[in-house]
Parts: C-alpha cells; structure tokens; sequence
C-alpha cells in the first residue's frame, strides 16, 4: 500500500505536466497549419498516460480530463470527450499491457489508436445527425493523426520521467 | 482481477454517460451557458487571457522581422483604395444630398442605424479542423448575450455568439458549418443565406445558399446582411463572391463567399449588443 502523500504528490505532478501540455496546444500546436490542417494534442494525454499507469488509473484520469476538456473545448455535443477518453485509455492501457511493453513503438500505436478513435467517433455523431462529407471527414482525422503525432517525442518523455522518478522515489 | 477491472470500467462508463446526458440536459436548459462549462471558464479566463497576452507579444515580435515586405505592399495596395475611395467618398456626399432632398420630397422619415458596441479581446482561436470559433474576454456581466452579432474593426462581420459566461463568450464565426446569417447581395438587393460550409471552411470560405430559382450573382458581388428578421443588423459586410457554382442536385445554384474578415491576427472585437433600424 502506498502512501497517501505519494499518491497526491505523483497526480499533481501529472495534472501540472498534463496543464503544460495542454498550453502547448493552444499557444504553439494551434498556430501551426499544414495542408490547412492543425494537430489535435488532447487524445494523445490520456493515452500514453495510461500505458504507464494501467488500465484503472488511467481510465479514471482520462474521465476527469475528459469533462474538462467538455468543458473548455468546442466538441460534437456536450459529454464527447468525457465518452471517449476513458475508451481511449483503456485501448491503450490493455494495448501496453498485453502486446507491447512500454516503449515508444507501444506508444506510437496507442497514440495513433486514440486520435483514430475519437476521430472515428466524431464522424459517428455527425453520420448520425445526418453530416454530409464523410470521405472529407476521414481525410481530415487521418491528417490530424498524422500531424499530431510527432508531438509524441514530447509527450511520451514528459509523463514517462514523471512515472520513473515518481516510482524510484518510492 | 480481470472480472473486477472490467466491472471498474462499465462503471466508468456508466458515469460518463451520466455526466454526459447531464451536460446536455445543462446545455439544452441554458440560455447563456449552463452553470458548469460558466465555472469553468471563469475559473481558466486568467490563464486564457496570459496565453493571449503571450501569444499576442510573441506574434509582434516575430511580425517586426517577418511582415516588412508584406506591409510594403499592403502600404501600396491601401493608397491606391484610398484614392478610389475618395473618388467613392465624393459620389456618395452629393448622392446622399440627393436622397435628403428626394426623402424630403416624398415626406419620408431619414433612415438611421444604431449600433451600440462592446469591445472585447479574443482569448481563444479555436479554429480547429472541426470547428470555427472564439472565446473572447467579455460576457454577461458586459451585456453581452447569445445571438449578438460580432463584428472586427472594420465593421465587417465575424461571427456570433453563442454562449455566454459571466466573463467569457464563445463566438462562432461565419465560416463554422453550424453558422447560418441572412444575407443580400448589394448591388441586386437578392435575399440568400450565408451559411457556412465543413468542404470550404479550410478555405476560410463560406457559402451563400438560397439564392432562388433565378439568381442574379456575379463573382465580385458585395455580400452583407439582410437584417429580416431583425436578429441581426443590416448592412454588415459579410465577403465577395469568389465563384457561383451548381449544387450536386445539378439544379440549384449557389456562391462560394470569401469573407471581407480574417481570423490571422485577430486581437480586437465588437460585439453589438443592442441596434435600432429606423426607417
């Protein structure tokens, strides 16, 4: 059983470095354009976090971070992210759990797994409100994938250290 | 173990379900904006507003060593519109004269608009791939209220707001996909509609449906808005007509819109939040 002070002390190193990433996003990510595209950071967090954190932990970390995201970001309806993410996490953590081990190949295809998902589930919600540009659509999730992840080499060290040093400190 | 995680996770999931439905139920009884999303962004607004301020700093910074031959011809471009304008300018005093007279004549009341502004800071592009919007500095507590149409300094129009905090504001731009404005084009006086489109708004365009059985648009037609309704005020520039093309039914046609506004660089709106039409 671990400590009560290491388990708030290692969430709130995460939620900082979760923070910075998400300013990143909107100060650096959202400036950039390539063929009209933007990379989209927010799926990638709770993905390559759950693959060190497991399954339950990270479920749990992306249903929070999920809400907040459904509260600050515009999204399909109201509750998207908070659907999605936990979805995401899990795939990611089951991923890491059973296939691969935690490395950046793990995390490249987890990655890549939580950007095609949530863009697959975006382009649901819009077949099901009767969305026209479905082909449109899917070359625009496929872009945004493509374009989000080289962001993974900063992604992938920022919470990887959190969890070595957090886990040799203890 | 394994059955345990997986009773965790339907769990979760259940509860995201719940927050999820919740949200809506707080979205669709709203009319401002619902209490949570309020909370949330009064509590970000400070944050929102540093990363503006940085974002804002850096952008000048990079824009003495990057803009110079770009503001040369921009210089040169806006002297040669002045002289056109002045030309314009000295048309329309003698044409307003004449309307005076000519109202004067018919016994008709002068026609006046008044637009009553707030301006506000844009805090947040959220020009996503998916979406065309902006959170800016200023809500309710300002007067501000859903359906205000925001304009830039120039007077031409930006978008509209459609959720309200107490000290933030969502405003969704013409080139969004969920943006629908009704528009006129000035030099037939045909009434269409603005709406924007998920094909053309990468393009930063827009398109104006609606256009009737026999339209009478040209590339390089003036768009502004049509004010029936009165939801919006009349006569704010919307863009020109790039092209007019022929919808996938091969019968209707409509225009693909370049708007008069940019969204690069955007710092500075002005929301209007009240306006009388006399006419």
């Amino acid at each position: 059983m671990l400590p009560k002070s290491y388990v708030v002390f290692k969430w709130a190193v995460y939620t900082i470095a979760t923070l910075f990433l998400c300013a990143l996003q909107s100060l650096v990510f959202s400036h950039i354009h390539v063929f009209r595209l933007t990379p989209f950071l927010y799926p990638l967090l709770p993905a390559v976090l759950s693959i060190f954190e497991g399954s339950r932990r990270g479920s749990l970390f992306a249903f929070f971070f999920g809400i907040a995201c459904d509260l600050l970001l515009p999204a399909p309806f109201p509750g998207f992210f908070t659907l999605i993410f936990p979805v995401v996490a899990a795939a990611s953590a089951t991923v890491a759990e059973r296939l691969l081990s935690r490395g950046f190949l793990c995390a490249g295809i987890v990655s890549c797994l939580s950007l095609l998902l949530t863009g697959a589930f975006r382009i649901f919600i819009q077949l099901l409100s009767g969305g026209q540009y479905m082909g449109l659509m899917a070359r625009i999730a496929l872009g945004e994938a493509v374009l989000t992840l080289p962001a993974l080499l900063l992604v992938l060290p920022v919470y990887r250290t959190i969890y070595r040093r957090c886990a040799s400190d203890y | 173990m394994k059955r345990s995680s997986n009773r965790f996770f339907l769990m979760l999931l259940a509860l995201a379900a719940a927050v999820a439905v919740l949200m809506s139920v707080m979205t669709y009884f709203s009319t401002t904006s619902a209490a949570l999303p309020n909370l949330a962004g009064i509590i970000v607004s400070p944050f929102r507003s540093a990363s503006a301020a940085i974002a804002e700093t850096f952008g000048r910074w990079t824009g003495y060593f990057t803009e110079v031959d770009a503001l040369r011809e921009e210089n040169r471009q806006l002297k040669l519109q002045i002289a056109e304008m002045e030309e314009t300018v000295r048309q329309a005093t003698f044409d307003r004269e004449e309307n005076a007279h000519l109202r004067n004549l018919a016994d008709l009341r002068e026609q006046r608009r008044d637009l009553h502004f707030e301006s506000a800071r844009v805090l947040v592009q959220d020009s996503s791939n998916w979406y065309s919007q902006l959170t800016i500095n200023k809500g309710t507590a300002h007067d501000l209220t859903v359906g205000d149409a925001v304009v830039t300094e120039e007077g031409d129009l930006l978008g509209v707001v459609t959720e309200a905090g107490l000290n933030w504001a969502t405003v969704r731009t013409i080139l969004d996909s969920e943006s629908s404005i009704g528009a006129l084009v000035f030099r037939s006086g045909g009434s269409a509609l603005a709406q924007g489109d998920f094909s053309l708004m990468s393009r930063g365009c827009l398109s104006l449906n609606y256009l009737g059985t026999e339209p009478d648009v040209v590339a390089g037609d003036l768009i502004v808005t049509s004010g029936l309704g009165g939801y919006y005020p009349s006569q704010l520039v919307i863009g020109y007509v790039e092209e007019v093309r022929t919808g996938d039914d091969g019968l209707a046609q409509y225009a693909v819109l370049r708007p008069e506004m940019t969204l690069d660089g955007l710092t500075q709106v002005y929301v209007v939040t009240s306006f009388d039409i006399v006419d």
